[in-house]
């Protein structure tokens, strides 16, 4: 289902995509990513933002996998809101691809992409950064960290306190 | 109507959903902490129609709920 939205900054529709993707991002999927640009020789710089699955200790068990689901209709309307905001901001930008993971994916995998080109490089390092952290603030994604003893705690991108939230 | 649950709501519930009747928000999160154990020491949000509310409204039944636990993308 595609439905079209409008830019009321810019003019410009953006339509609902789905950002997500079945397991690990391949580094083969980056590069023909990279490749498909050849052909826009307005474009003079891009930012790529590479999410990696990190193995954090959590009381003396490393994690080894991170399950990733979400709330996959509102995720894909959030993101469109925020490639809105960011085309508002940074009009120069040519376009921008956001790529996130569902399902398990290991440690040392990548999990999320963002990728903005655009004629000059300041426009896609400032729109890569600005995408990057809304994502993680605002895109209902749920992280479940697998530790080495086959237990799990739930991951949170909120500052950590232990006296409201577990892990 | 249906509430959606997520991440560690819909493991403490056992279940990806659930199918609830309330009249605003504060009743049918009274409804679900009772049905729920443990959602209520929890930090979570609550969707109305994929927009998450901050204050008490009144419901029809015909919306789309979803408990939100902590993001964790990226």
């Amino acid at each position: 289902m595609e439905q079209m939205k409008a830019d009321l900054n810019t003019g410009k529709k953006h339509k609902l995509r789905d950002i997500f993707v079945e397991g690990a991002i391949p580094a083969s999927f980056i590069a023909e990513s990279i490749a498909k640009h050849a052909t826009r020789t307005d474009i003079g710089g891009h930012e790529i933002f590479l999410g990696q699955v990190r193995s954090d200790v959590i009381d003396d068990k490393s994690v080894e996998a991170i399950e990733y689901t979400a709330y996959r209709e509102m995720a894909n309307e959030q993101m469109t809101v925020i490639r809105e905001e960011a085309f508002a901001r940074w009009p120069q930008m040519t376009c921008l691809h956001v790529h996130h993971s569902q399902g398990v994916i290991k440690a040392g995998e990548l999990c999320f992409m963002v990728f903005a080109s655009a004629p000059h490089r300041q426009q896609a390092r400032e729109a890569v950064a600005f995408v990057t952290d809304e994502v993680k603030k605002r895109l209902p994604i749920f992280g479940k960290e697998i530790l080495s003893n086959a237990t799990h705690v739930w991951k949170s991108n909120e500052p950590r306190d232990p006296g409201s939230w577990p892990g | 109507m249906k509430v959606l649950l997520f991440g560690i709501i819909a493991e403490k519930a056992n279940a990806g959903e659930l199918e609830l009747e309330a009249e605003s928000v504060s009743s049918l999160k009274h409804a679900l902490e009772q049905q729920i154990k443990g959602l209520r020491e929890l930090s979570y949000a609550l969707a109305v129609d994929r927009v998450i509310v901050h204050n008490d409204q009144q419901l029809t039944g015909s919306e789309e709920i979803a408990l939100l636990p902590p993001f964790a993308g990226g």
